[in-house]
């Protein structure tokens, strides 16, 4: 129970921060409790869990914790009619865009924080994604909005507003003394690779403190194998699949020969 | 449930299992390669377009050497028109996996897939199932077909005549080249073996004895998917090892029970329900480009 450890980590850790002032940018006492996720042949998505400490005895202020994958191109076209048949034109490129954005809080995002700290941390996906040059066709934040409408369809950007509750269960939860759990769900198709995990304290619309932890989802086993085949010797993984076409019908033909 | 890795999406294995097997039984029944009905079926289950192609020749390439394997014990195969046939379809699947790639750049690869197999579909399907209701009617009887062979064609009258002994043929290189071509890139386009298009080819245009077509068109699919793989995984990175070896495995023990028991049935009312079920899948691939689509958006260039 490694979440059990990092609870405990934290407890012990807490003490010392709570002391501080409240201080702009504080680091915020926080840990996920898998520093690394593999990823094997029975791999179906997984989760990160952050844990953090709230220093303020009264618990005032709001969490927001993002999870992001890493910033790659993307291209988002548009579908038109050309002669009866919907066809993918006007192509728009963004520069990067986050792969995986998850974005969970304790309330409404725009309630904690002004927009201009919402683009300055980059709390949510639209604001993150770069476009690569200025829209030709029509308007660009229909683009950005598209993009962030596919991912999300996706589950590869997602949100998540408040609390859990006796009632209800939430992406975050709040223990007594200040503590809380953020549980954020990466489906299959996330991408394999390293994530950045920020944990924000906002309190008066202003940042109180935050920090930012790591996870690296990591292939085993065969999978890391048949991966680092596929791409780095891809000739020889081509020449591995027709060996096993070969052996595969061979085996075939001789088994139902025989019966 | 298994990953795949390429793919990288997870899918249910007995489900894979499932519609690789019965396609293979179902080929095997008829006697069509099932890489026109594969492909599809991965398409329609959620695999992406690009990864459904490429992997999809490897398992034609093991269903055609599984056959292969009982032809070649019957002298059928015509190796010299075979190899003829085979570097027209590697010229061609060269052409294929380079248009593969451009079209997979533009964004519109899934769109020309889809509007191959829409024709394709609904013309085999509909050959298909006009063949077997004139036979169910009785109008034509076993081993007459409705074309009639002509004495010479084109392969007759072209320049660069070679003799193929077993074939007993002294025709142009011609017309196996291009014919080669043709199914080369449709097979790097489609993932499809192409057989039924070489093996109508090679009866009526080349006019090869029908005792060894089918040897000679499995001779040939087996070495053009063979290359397609490497090509495929060397250039566009599409090939999913895990996803080949469940439809190979799939495919090829359903299409050897399907041929076992194709052997002791009288297939017309099956050959007329796949004809069928051909041209309502053709039917699904055209409504998906002609309805207005519920998100006008879509990723492009090679992000799906």
């Amino acid at each position: 129970m490694r979440g059990a450890l990092a609870l405990v980590l934290l407890l012990v850790a807490a003490p010392a921060d709570a002391q501080q002032p409240s201080a702009v940018a504080a680091p915020l006492p926080s840990a996920v409790a898998e520093d690394s996720i593999s990823v094997g042949s029975d791999y179906r998505g997984s989760s990160i869990t952050v844990f953090g400490f709230n220093p303020d005895r009264r618990g005032r202020g709001d969490i927001v914790v993002v999870v992001r994958g890493p910033d790659e191109p993307a291209v988002v076209m548009r579908k038109r009619r050309v002669f009866g048949l919907w066809v993918n034109g006007n192509p728009v490129r963004f520069v990067e865009a986050p792969t995986f954005f998850a974005m969970m809080s304790t309330r409404r995002l725009d309630r904690i924080v002004p927009p201009a700290l919402i683009r300055q941390y980059q709390l949510d996906p639209a604001a993150s994604a770069r476009l690569g040059s200025t829209v030709r066709y029509g308007d660009p934040a229909a683009y950005r909005a598209a993009l962030v409408r596919l991912r999300r369809a996706q589950l590869l950007y997602q949100e998540h507003v408040g609390v859990t509750t006796p009632t209800r269960a939430a992406a975050i939860t709040r223990y007594p003394g200040g503590l809380f759990r953020a549980v954020v769900r990466l489906p299959a198709n996330a991408p394999i690779d390293r994530y950045r995990v920020d944990t924000y304290l906002f309190r008066d619309r202003r940042l109180v403190s935050s920090a930012r932890l790591e996870v690296n989802i990591t292939r085993v086993g065969i999978e890391q194998q048949i991966h680092e085949l596929a791409t780095n010797a891809s000739a020889f993984y081509g020449l591995m699949i027709v060996m096993l076409a070969i052996a595969v019908g061979w085996s075939a033909a001789v088994l139902f020969r025989r019966n | 449930m298994i990953y795949l890795p390429i793919a990288e999406m997870t899918v249910n294995v007995l489900l894979v299992l499932l519609v690789s097997g019965s396609v293979g039984f179902v080929s095997g029944l008829v006697g069509v390669g099932g890489g026109f009905i594969m492909t599809p079926a991965l398409i329609f289950m959620g695999v992406p377009a690009p990864v459904a192609v490429a992997t999809g020749a490897g398992q034609i390439a093991a269903t055609s050497f599984s056959g292969i394997m009982t032809q070649t014990r019957r002298k059928s195969v015509d190796w010299r028109m075979g190899m003829l046939l085979s570097i027209g379809g590697i010229l061609g699947l060269s052409s294929g996996v380079w248009l593969f790639e451009r079209l997979l750049g533009l964004g519109h690869l899934d769109l020309v897939i889809s509007l191959l197999y829409l024709v394709l579909l609904a013309g085999v399907g509909s050959l298909m199932l006009m063949e077997s209701l004139a036979v169910l009617r009785g109008r034509a009887t076993k081993g007459v077909s409705i074309l009639r062979r002509p004495a010479r064609t084109i392969a007759h009258t072209l320049p660069f005549r070679m003799l193929f002994p077993r074939s007993g043929l002294y025709i142009s290189v011609i017309p196996p080249l291009v014919l080669g071509f043709g199914i080369g890139a449709l097979a790097a386009i489609m993932g499809v073996g192409g057989g039924f298009i070489l093996i109508p080819a090679m009866i009526y245009l080349l006019r090869m004895p029908t005792n060894v077509v089918v040897g000679t068109s499995l001779f040939q699919m087996l070495v053009v998917t063979s290359v397609l793989v490497v090509v495929q995984s060397r250039v566009t990175h599409t090939v999913d090892l895990v996803l080949a070896a469940l439809l190979m495995l799939g495919g090829v023990v359903g299409a050897q029970l399907g041929a076992r028991l194709g052997a002791r049935l009288r297939n017309e009312q099956i050959r007329a329900l796949l004809g069928l079920i051909l041209i309502v899948a053709s039917a699904k691939f055209l409504w998906d480009v002609v309805i207005p689509p519920q998100e006008t958006y879509v990723f492009g260039g090679g992000v799906w």
